[in-house]
């Protein structure tokens, strides 16, 4: 029994120290993300602030001349200031890493067409991509129910085995009440652990008593407390049974492959073959074209009289179709390639969609696979976080290319006080966020629910034989 | 009665393959594995004819676009460039490997490298991460798991029931035993896995006119025999923890926390680890370096213009003229190629640093490799199944070569052809276009791929000889008696 404890006090400490590493590996990763987005905003901050200055500066060198162009004219302005569109990670993205690693985060937007801007991916190195990430989320989710099982699978069985049953018969409680409170030991012990190091992660990673951090810190606990239910809910139904110590082992491990790799593996490769979807056939959109001859000005008004067609309100200055023709002609050219692959790029976002809802739809078979899905949620790095991110470029961009055509085709200057009103990205709130989130947990409760009033029933009639 | 030991070898082991199948789970187990491995081939195929199909389709369809783009100058034709897209192997259908997760298409245009696009996990919901069903991870995870539940009571069913003493007091040498037992696990998994084997291989023959992997037999049959000496490892492994432990219950924990510290835990820690010993720069400072490197030089002290200078008064001397214009042919041409070339040495540069870290990262993974043959076994899977990162470096080798033989083209055609400062004077044809045949892909073959996995094959080959050394030591040294 001893040796056994000791064991056991030495797993409960491997399962700690790799939580720690867990919690560390995420926050330097997401620090790294912090660091990046840092960069490309003081890059972004330089750039703005070189063209602001250029408006009070003494002109005294081409360069100066060149630059305060770009910050005056519009002609050249539309396709050259930056803007970056940043998703900033939740302070608990730390924690559960989800998708971040795998979408980008940050984009550079300038008025030219959307599409060759979006779909550039970030440098990852695949292998690590399709490993995965090691942070708590995973420490949680898998390595948890692995213990459970290593402290429970023995908890009847080992008594008959070792000779030590007939013993706790006697007993005036019943043996289901001895097994109910052992039970309830280890549930204690093993729970305190998965909250003790969920504790350390949110407390280091932000603090939990910030508004926006409260509630998501909150369900992450709770989360934590329903799914070490459950797993205490399914090895309470393992025991019920009352077999050997070798088949409850291996029951229990057959039912953490089946949660936690069976069952995404298949729904992940019927969803792939059920919706055949490629974006490479979006490849094309990213082609920069350009107009067939830039010296033909009757074929650039043929251009800026169809994109007008979309954007009546920037016809009307009489010098429309004298000044800056070229720049003009390139304007209207990009952003009506934008429109006319918008329904192409709208087809193939409905698709990822249908697949992520097919999907969704079978979170139920496996609290597994629901549990990693409600936590990235909480650290909102879930696929839908990025869906959402990429649909409010999509109006950014919008912002930025009525700023820049407003002034490009009434042939107005960029004033230094327009500069107070420059395009600022924006990510909208989701609504139904937390909808998934208690939705998630209530099914995880009720799976928990279930797998322990059937082993309660189930060791009625089977404990004393 | 005398027998032969071979004999006595093969009588253990039908009756060990007749308590086994007297086992309820391990058959429902097997049944469920040959379920699981079936539905995984079957999907797996399914995946691989949409998307190859999906992929030929637009790579004709960019061809022609190509082809029948109309008269144009040839810079351009280049800016316009082409697409290719990566074909999958026919082996990806057994391991998916980094499929989901490199990119699957390239933009090939004048100027600028462009890095690949698309990786097709951003088309998956977030479960995507838990991996998906290929009949690789059946065999590499979920088989281990039934060798272990058929071979876990191996001796201490015997020692339990007390059947080991009197075997042993029959003379029966502990050699023999275990030999018999491992038979026996090998006959019923063989047995098992067999048809889909053969369906593997039917299947390769079947396609292998129209493939990118050029010697697909072979590496189907390499494939079977790294898989073929990982079981056995396994059942080897599972066997002897048996011989050792006094318990069956002990057995089977070992067994099995080594099973899932090998094969779940470790991969994902060491790649964890790799990315904090080699941090990747990010994309927006990958490509400032290398604009950096445009404006102002490889050295850091050539720009552009100086770099132009010289170039034209290299050609003014070499001719003899005076001026440009009185080059026998355009020098625009001459100078956009020179300037393209100065890029490709700066990306190669970039790319090749970059490479580096991709290769230290993953260098970690194989290292562990010789201390765990899962990982071994894993990496070769990949290599194999042509769904490995070297593999897919090749296949960006292969695209980025022909980028710069088509712009190689355009600006030669350009140099020949046009005069000079008349950008819009003069249109190439069909025939040019024509000129640049279509991109098709073959992977290296398995022999040159398998020289990046020395470690791999050389863990595979440590942990066969350790396998067989241990059940050999152990003969001698096991008492039959319950301890």
């Amino acid at each position: 029994m001893l040796i056994r404890n000791r064991f056991q006090l030495l797993m409960l400490a491997v399962t700690f120290l790799f939580g720690l590493y867990a919690i560390y590996y995420g926050q330097s990763e997401i620090n790294a993300q912090r660091q990046t987005i840092q960069a490309v905003q003081n890059l972004e901050q330089e750039e703005f602030s070189s063209y602001q200055a250029s408006f009070t500066e003494e002109m005294e060198t081409l360069e100066q001349e060149q630059t305060h162009d770009i910050a005056s004219r519009p002609a050249y302005a539309w396709y050259r200031h930056g803007y970056h569109a940043i998703l900033p990670p939740h302070d608990y993205a730390a924690l559960a890493i989800g998708q971040r690693d795998l979408f980008r985060y940050y984009y550079r937007l300038t008025g030219m067409s959307l599409h060759y801007q979006l779909f550039e991916n970030e440098l990852a190195n695949p292998v690590n991509l399709m490993v995965g990430n090691f942070d708590l989320s995973f420490v949680l989710v898998y390595l948890f129910p692995l213990l459970i099982i290593a402290f429970c699978y023995g908890l009847f069985s080992s008594e008959k085995e070792n000779g030590t049953l007939p013993l706790l018969m006697m007993q005036p409680v019943s043996l289901r009440r001895i097994i109910l409170v052992r039970f309830l030991f280890y549930f204690g012990l093993i729970t305190g652990l998965a909250l003790l190091l969920s504790l350390i992660g949110l407390i280091t990673s932000g603090n939990p008593l910030k508004a926006e951090n409260l509630i998501p810190a909150l369900a992450w606990l709770l989360g934590v407390l329903v799914y070490c239910a459950f797993w205490f809910g399914l090895l309470f139904l393992i025991i019920s049974f009352c077999q050997s110590s070798a088949l409850n082992a291996i029951t229990a491990v057959g039912c953490w492959l089946l949660l936690l790799i069976v069952i995404p593996a298949v729904l992940n490769v019927i969803v792939t073959v059920k919706y055949p979807l490629s974006s490479a056939t979006l490849a094309g959109l990213t082609r920069r074209t350009g107009l067939e001859n830039e010296d033909d000005e009757e074929e650039s008004r043929e251009v800026i009289q169809e994109f007008l067609t979309h954007k009546p309100e920037l016809a009307g200055s009489d010098s429309l179709m004298k000044n800056n023709l070229l720049p003009k002609a390139y304007a209207a050219f990009t952003s009506l390639k934008d429109i006319n692959s918008q329904q192409q790029v709208d087809q193939y976002n409905a698709q990822v969609a249908q697949r992520n809802a097919w999907t969704s739809r079978f979170h139920w078979l496996s609290p597994a696979v629901n549990m990693q899905e409600v936590l990235a949620h909480i650290a909102e790095t879930d696929v839908s976080t990025f869906l959402r991110f990429q649909a409010a470029l999509a109006s950014f961009h919008g912002e930025i290319t009525d700023f820049y055509f407003t002034r490009l085709f009434w042939d107005k200057l960029i004033l230094q006080e327009d500069y107070a009103s420059l395009p600022v990205f924006e990510m909208p709130k989701s609504d139904d966020r937390w909808n998934m989130v208690w939705l998630g947990l209530g099914k995880i409760f009720l799976a928990a629910g279930g797998a322990f009033t059937f082993g309660f029933i189930n060791m009625k009639g089977g404990a004393r034989q | 009665m005398i027998t032969s030991p071979m004999n006595i070898t093969i009588l253990i082991a039908r009756k060990e393959i007749k308590v086994a199948m007297r086992e309820k789970l391990v058959v429902v187990l097997g049944c469920i594995i040959l379920l699981l491995l079936g539905v995984a081939l079957y999907a797996g195929y399914l995946a691989y004819q949409q998307q190859q199909t999906i992929i030929t389709q637009i790579q004709a369809e960019k061809r022609q676009e190509w082809l029948k783009q109309g008269d144009k100058h040839p810079h351009i034709a280049a800016h316009y460039g082409t697409f290719v897209f990566k074909p999958k192997t026919m082996l990806s259908l057994f391991d998916f490997g980094l499929d989901a997760y490199t990119g699957t298409s390239k933009y090939l245009e004048a100027h600028h490298p462009h890095e690949f696009m698309f990786r097709p996990a951003q088309d998956h919901s977030s479960m995507i991460r838990f991996g998906e069903l290929s009949a690789a991870l059946v065999l590499r995870i979920l088989v281990p798991l039934l060798i272990i539940f058929l071979a876990f009571a191996a001796f201490t069913r015997e020692r339990e029931s007390g059947t080991l003493k009197l075997l042993v007091a029959q003379g029966v040498s502990f050699a023999t035993l275990t030999w018999g037992k491992i038979l026996a696990y090998v006959t019923l998994l063989v047995t098992m896995l067999l048809p889909f084997l053969l369906g593997i291989v039917m299947l390769s023959l079947v396609n292998t006119h129209q493939d990118t992997i050029p010697d697909v037999v072979t590496r189907a049959t390499l494939l079977a025999f790294v898989y073929g000496v990982y079981l056995f490892l396994f059942i080897a492994f599972s066997v002897w923890v048996s011989l050792r432990s006094s318990t069956g219950r002990n057995a089977l924990l070992i067994l099995l926390s080594g099973w899932i510290f090998l094969g779940v835990l470790m991969s994902k820690t060491v790649a964890n680890l790799s990315e904090n010993f080699y941090a990747l720069p990010s994309m927006r400072e990958f490509k400032a370096a290398i604009e950096q490197d445009k404006v102002s030089g490889l050295d850091g002290k050539t720009p552009r213009s100086v770099r132009m200078a010289t170039l034209e008064k290299e050609y003014l001397e070499k001719y003899e003229v005076d001026s440009v214009q009185q080059l026998p042919f355009n020098f625009e041409g001459v100078s956009m190629q020179a300037g393209e070339e100065y890029g490709n040495a700066i990306y190669d540069y970039h790319q090749e640093k970059l490479r580096g870290i991709f290769h230290q990262q993953n260098r970690l993974g194989s290292l562990v490799s010789l201390l765990n043959p899962i990982i071994a076994v894993q990496h070769l899977s990949l290599a194999l199944s042509g769904t490995d990162m070297h593999t897919f470096i090749h296949f960006e080798e292969q695209a980025e070569d022909y980028r710069r033989e088509l712009v190689r083209k355009m600006n030669a055609d350009m140099a020949e052809n046009s005069q000079y400062g008349e950008f819009y004077g003069y249109k190439a044809g069909g025939d040019l276009w024509q000129q640049m045949e279509d991109f098709s892909y073959q992977t290296p073959t398995a022999l040159q791929l398998l020289q990046y996995y020395r470690l791999e094959v050389v863990s595979l080959l440590l942990w066969t000889v350790l396998a067989l050394v241990l059940i050999h030591y152990t003969h001698r040294k096991a008492k039959p008696l319950h301890a």
